[in-house]
């Protein structure tokens, strides 16, 4: 059953491609939209959501055209934006009851007591907001924003600015809910928590799918083992057999994929010494999400005259 | 319709339990009408506070009103007006509840003049008289906190935002008849400062003062207080942001 479907979608800000034709189909699952930042992940949702009308293309929310019949998709979802917006002089209940007023919900007092419980706020939900941690106040919008049990649920990134046990009950939630047949379409640039929670992902360069898949069959999609190292010289651009120069990283790691790691460390290790390159140090590891994102982009940038500085000022500025 | 309610709760809330900006709100105006209707010389009048209280209470509505934008700026700056955009609810209901919380709120700021200016020997108006003045302070609130919700819609940060207030409200009070009557206005002023939307809702008010009922000065705010509406609301159900 497809939940959403995109065709063509498209938007421009003045003549900068924000968002190229995309085109996407999500069924009842999670579903992670992944890029670094001004790749077009928020601008994608705000589009979903009928916030922003597109340049070109159309987007179906259930069955529901955005821009035709913008109303019943917006009974049909919910949308927590990137900021934190809960009103911090209202306690955790007025808030949600808030929303559950707006959203017209029947037997209002106990969807709230209902949703405030599923994110584990009861115990908090009458204090202000104001004393609340950043993780409840991110849980606090999630409560809003299933109070009127919606079928898709859009978070845009939804961890940022979260420490680490936070973040690990956010992905809880998220996937508790997807057990109780929500969908949910997530974005976020942190690529390990994509890969622990989303069923499948699509990876966003500059306004561009550039891979959907399960974020196994993405990690397989670069070999078995991930050999890293740092050095100092020229590596130049002709490797050993069977291990593949992936690019590096902006910590200034260089990545190579190959199907052997261990065995072929020393092979690399011989091979770069020789030519005068000294290595500082050489690693093996499994592959991640960051590394497909880095092969992948290497690929498209080979040839590219693509002027990065002014297409991130731009999306900077919305 | 009960939507606007709703929002309308939400800053009501908001606005009184912030407690310093209820006493901000509730001193400025007092300071307005010491500081103007006592210490201020004048020739033309025996009572210069009679004259000048319908004054302070329009400057009061303008400030309130323009003020008020700024709710919505926050509101867009914090994320909130995207999850409001995003409800199935009607968006208009988003300013028609700004509309009456900010009227609202400068009505009770004008209570507090009004209450003064008594206080301060200002000669009170007959009931049915005050009653009439809230419902011109109430249609110039209407007027103003549309104009300025629907500017903060389409303004993208608060400093230009607190720009346009400056660059409007000056202008508006000082053009207008609040400080003087036309009689004593220097020959270009005064028909600009009889144009001006300010002086509508002063004029009415001191119309009152001397049990007349000014219909066109009312008229003519009532009119463009649903033109401007008519025209925000169409502003805000098209939005995208």
């Amino acid at each position: 059953m497809t939940i959403i479907e995109t065709s063509g979608l498209t938007k421009y800000y003045g003549d900068l491609c924000a968002v190229d034709h995309l085109d996407l189909s999500v069924g009842n699952e999670i579903f992670g939209l992944l890029g670094p930042n001004g790749s077009g992940k928020t601008t994608t949702v705000l589009m979903l959501t009928t916030l922003l009308e597109p340049t070109g293309g159309s987007a179906r929310i259930c069955g529901y055209d955005t821009r035709e019949e913008a109303r019943e998709v917006r009974r049909q979802i919910s949308y927590v934006p990137q900021e934190m917006a809960v009103d911090i002089k209202l306690t955790g209940r007025e808030n949600v009851a808030f929303f559950a007023k707006l959203y017209g919900i029947p037997r209002r007092d106990e969807a709230v007591d209902r949703v405030l419980s599923m994110m584990d706020l009861s115990e908090r939900a009458d204090d202000l907001v104001r004393t609340y941690s950043g993780g409840m106040r991110r849980r606090l919008e999630l409560a809003q924003a299933l109070v009127h049990e919606p079928k898709v649920l859009f978070l845009d990134e939804p961890t940022i600015g979260l420490d680490v046990a936070a973040r690990r009950k956010i992905w809880e939630h998220i996937r508790t809910l997807k057990s109780r047949g929500m969908t949910i379409f997530v974005t976020t640039h942190y690529m390990d928590e994509a890969d622990h929670s989303c069923d499948r992902v699509a990876i966003l360069d500059r306004g561009r799918v550039i891979a959907v898949d399960s974020p196994s069959a993405l990690r397989a999609r670069v070999g078995n083992d991930i050999i890293s190292a740092r050095v100092r010289g020229q590596i130049g651009d002709t490797f050993p057999e069977g291990i593949t120069h992936l690019g590096e990283r902006d910590n200034g790691e260089i990545v190579f994929s190959t199907d052997h790691g261990s065995e072929k460390v020393p092979v690399l290790f011989h091979w770069l010494e020789k030519r005068g390159v000294s290595v500082q140090s050489i690693s093996v590891r499994e592959p991640t999400l960051d590394d497909v994102f880095l092969s992948l982009v290497t690929q498209r940038e080979e040839g590219h005259g693509f002027d990065d500085h002014k297409f991130r000022t731009m999306l900077r500025r919305r | 319709m009960k939507d606007i309610l709703y929002y309308f709760e939400r800053d009501m809330l908001r606005w009184i339990r912030g407690r310093i900006s209820v006493i901000s709100a509730l001193i400025m105006p007092a300071a307005w009408l010491i500081f103007v209707g006592l210490a201020l010389p004048t020739t033309f009048s025996e009572h210069y506070i009679d004259f000048i209280t319908p004054g302070i209470l329009v400057l009061t509505m303008l400030g309130a009103s323009l003020q008020g934008g700024s709710l919505l700026i926050f509101d867009k700056i914090l994320g909130f007006l995207n999850k409001f955009l995003a409800l199935p609810s009607s968006r208009e209901s988003i300013l028609l509840g700004k509309i009456l919380f900010i009227t609202t709120r400068g009505l009770i700021q004008a209570t507090v003049i009004l209450v003064l200016a008594w206080a301060l020997g200002a000669s009170l108006l007959s009931p049915a008289g005050i009653l009439l003045s809230y419902g011109i302070l109430a249609l110039f609130g209407i007027l103003l906190s549309a104009f300025s919700t629907t500017i903060a819609l389409y303004l993208s940060d608060h400093d230009s935002y607190a720009a346009f207030n400056a660059m409007v409200s000056m202008p508006l009070f000082f053009t207008s008849s609040a400080l003087m009557p036309y009689s004593v206005m220097p020959s270009w002023l005064a028909p600009i400062a009889y144009w001006n939307p300010v002086s509508f809702a002063i004029d009415a008010i001191r119309s009152l003062q001397e049990g007349v009922l000014a219909w066109t000065r009312i008229g003519g705010l009532a009119v463009l207080a649903a033109l401007v509406v008519a025209f925000c609301v169409q502003k805000f159900r098209k939005v995208t942001v």
